[in-house]
């Protein structure tokens, strides 16, 4: 019943004073609010029953040196037909305040931070006024987004440390744990507050690989960045690619041929599949049963080789470009694939048998790290751990991309939000990858798989994408900029929302169920850090 | 629901399974296509520093900045496939543990304390192995503004394995020839 168009009508009507302007972009509706009042717009769209709008991203984008401004975008979708709903605002001149929407909507509040770190804007009002990603070492002063910073400013060091939240009293122990860890993992730091074993209070301080992608892509051309597309995370290089990639795509109205469409969506498959079998193993691994850790690094291993075989990439690098794929597969080499997954699936299931008549592997999954339904829609919670705690949102199925309107997946979902539930929507997921890959194998059209692009899009011209990764949503906004350049690229992993949950699934627990809990997230730090 | 399991089997019942799976799977270590020579050939002096450690080898990763497929193929490694630690290398939980510290990743300016701190709490005899082009010349991140450069600028290096990423064979091959020379492995 509430699709985007009803929901501007009732906009309007609510709220007709506030709104300047209302126009689509690329067929998403985009209202243009007076500052002062888009809290109170936001925190309607958010709470109206018929909307329940979930914050799906916040950006800025600074518009010098052509105009004096700075543009705030929030992102929400719609809770039933999973539509699109954009709010624009505008700080003019000088002006860095803006209200912040955090005390009323969550989801918001590591965006917030984000964008007074890069751009120095100011969200009055926010509860957390700390540094997020900027480390306290950084000068003052120092917002890297801003185009009047230069993209290889050597940064001084200051003196300056992070004021963690600090709960105190008797029996109460601080547990510090990072930036370096045991395993062979990323960079963050975790900060423990426990009575006992049970945690108290989790903080989770990240950004420690920030390499300055966002920054770096402002230094390319529009269709020369998607090497740097494949590295922002290294292990879901398809996903980010080919979010890049649309986006590009849209700005230039380019056609990807229906070949090359099938091929996006048979390579995000294998992705997901040599991701999400890691991850099991993975899961089993950090509950100490290692007899499925070795099976699925075995299995994750021949995916890989055969990525390799197939693409000439492990991580299938190299596959998206602008326009469609650079790799054209044979039909020898299709049937090869799909042999190959013929006999992972029933290994795979085999293995699925013996894990879950295991009563101890399962006594540690069930009711470990709660995420519930509630804590997961205030946090904007998706992907994988999202639709283990019952958030219903698949963007291959509410926004199809690639192949997906021919070739719908059945989306899994889940309400536990225990680490067994995250663990069952990837092993689901990893049966539906593999019927979709035969199913592509069979119904793959003949003709080209690359058109070239030809246009230089306008100035100021922006378009977003929206991919479902293997760990979940990954939005990218592309803005051009003069001469086929990049003005503003917005990157967003799934991870920079998600993190911020775990705080939560974790409290109540131990914390040698931390390392099981985090894996079951499974969130990228790099994709987060950027 | 696929998958689901509502079978109760016996601890017996389940254990036969898994050596029914394990006799099919049979021996996976191995199958995997031989690299070539490394494109950076170790050089004497590592070789000879290596001597000390005999024949294997504990390493303990830091990653400074990378895009995580580094630390994926570095995980590779450990798999049945691979088996380094077949030929005696282990991965260590502690810098204070390790022989070697395997650098992925440029230096991000966050991460440049972390890395001399990780170097100076490694014990000495110690080598340090520059993994993937980033940790090498900051690949693509090159000149950014939270780079501080490669791994060479902070800590001194001894053996560069180049590739974006490098393949767990490629990485492999490296390893072994850091080993002591009378056991080299099949690879």
């Amino acid at each position: 019943m509430a699709d985007a168009q009803t929901a501007m009508t009732q906009l309007k009507e609510a709220y007709g004073a506030s709104i300047a302007e209302m126009t689509p972009i690329n067929g998403t509706p985009r209202l243009r609010v007076i500052k002062d009042d888009l809290p109170q717009v936001a925190h309607y769209i958010h709470t109206h029953p018929h909307l329940r709008g979930a914050m799906s991203l916040l950006w800025a984008v600074d518009h010098r040196p052509r105009e004096a401004r700075y543009e705030l975008c929030y992102l929400f979708t719609l809770s039933e037909q999973k539509d699109w709903l954009l709010l624009c605002t505008d700080l003019q001149g000088d002006d860095r305040l803006f209200r912040s929407i955090t005390p009323h909507i969550h989801a918001a509040k590591w965006y917030e931070r984000e964008i007074r770190d890069m751009f120095g804007l100011i969200p009055v009002g926010h509860p957390d006024m700390r540094r997020l990603v900027r480390h306290e070492h950084w000068p003052k002063g120092s917002h890297p987004l801003k185009k009047d910073f230069r993209w290889d400013t050597v940064l001084e060091r200051v003196k300056g440390q992070h004021a963690f939240r600090r709960i105190e009293g008797e029996g109460v122990f601080e547990v510090p744990v990072g930036p370096i860890h045991a395993g062979i993992i990323e960079p963050g730091h975790f900060r423990f507050s426990v009575a006992g074993e049970p945690i108290m209070q989790l903080e989770i301080h990240h950004f420690w690989k920030h390499r300055g992608v966002e920054k770096l892509f402002e230094q390319q051309e529009l269709t020369a960045a998607v090497s740097l597309a494949e590295r922002v995370s290294g292990d879901t290089t398809v996903g980010h690619s080919l979010a890049y990639c649309q986006a590009v795509e849209s700005l230039l109205h380019l056609e990807v041929p229906r070949r090359g469409r099938y091929l996006r969506s048979l390579f995000l498959e294998l992705e997901r599949l040599h991701n999400h079998i890691g991850d099991v193993g993975a899961i089993c691994n950090d509950t100490a049963y290692a007899l499925p850790h070795a099976h699925c690094g075995r299995m994750k291993e021949q995916i890989m080789q055969l990525n390799d075989r197939v693409t000439g990439s492990r991580f299938l690098r190299g596959v998206n470009r602008v326009g469609g794929v650079g790799i054209d597969l044979t039909r020898e080499q299709l049937t090869q694939i799909v042999a190959e997954l013929d006999g992972i699936e029933p290994d795979f299931t085999e293995l699925e048998r013996i894990l879950f008549a295991n009563a101890s592997l399962t006594d540690r999954l069930e009711t470990t790290g709660v995420l519930t339904e509630q804590t997961a829609w205030d946090h904007a919670v998706m992907g994988v751990v999202g639709r283990a705690s019952g958030v219903d949102q698949d963007i291959r199925r509410d926004h199809p991309f690639a192949a997906y309107v021919e070739l719908p997946p059945k989306a899994v979902l889940y309400r536990y939000g225990d680490v067994r539930a995250r663990m069952r929507v990837r092993l689901d997921e990893i049966h539906e990858s593999i019927r979709l890959i035969r199913e592509i194998q069979q119904r793959i059209p003949q003709g080209s798989v690359l058109t070239m692009p030809t246009e230089v899009p306008a100035q100021e011209t922006w378009a977003l994408s929206a991919v479902e990764g293997w760990r979940g949503e990954i939005l990218y906004v592309v803005m051009a900029g003069e001469q086929g350049k990049i003005h503003r690229c917005k990157v967003r992993d799934p991870s920079f929302v998600n993190w911020p949950a775990i705080q939560w699934a974790v409290l109540g627990n131990i914390i040698p169920d931390f390392p099981l809990i985090n894996k079951s997230f499974s969130l990228s730090y790099a994709g987060n850090d950027l | 629901m696929r998958g689901m399991i509502s079978e109760r089997l016996t601890r017996k019942e389940n254990m036969f399974r898994i050596i029914k799976k394990s006799l099919k799977t049979g021996v996976v270590t191995g199958k995997y296509p031989r690299a070539e020579t490394p494109v950076v050939p170790v050089v004497q002096a590592t070789k000879d520093k290596t001597k000390l450690f005999r024949r294997s080898l504990t390493i303990r990763e830091v990653d400074t900045g990378s895009c995580n497929a580094c630390e994926m193929e570095m995980n590779a490694l450990m798999n049945p496939v691979y088996d380094a630690e077949r030929f005696g290398i282990h991965i260590a939980a502690s810098p204070r543990h390790a022989d070697a510290l395997v650098v992925t990743g440029p230096v991000t300016v966050n991460m440049e304390r972390a890395l001399k701190d990780v170097y100076m709490q490694t014990p000495d005899p110690k080598i340090v192995i520059a993994l993937g082009d980033c940790a090498i010349n900051c690949g693509m991140f090159k000149g950014s503004y939270a780079v501080t450069g490669p791994v060479e600028r902070h800590i001194p290096v001894d053996v560069h394995i180049p590739g974006c990423p490098p393949r767990p064979t490629e990485i492999l091959k490296v390893l072994s020839e850091l080993r002591d020379e009378r056991r080299r492995s099949d690879d």
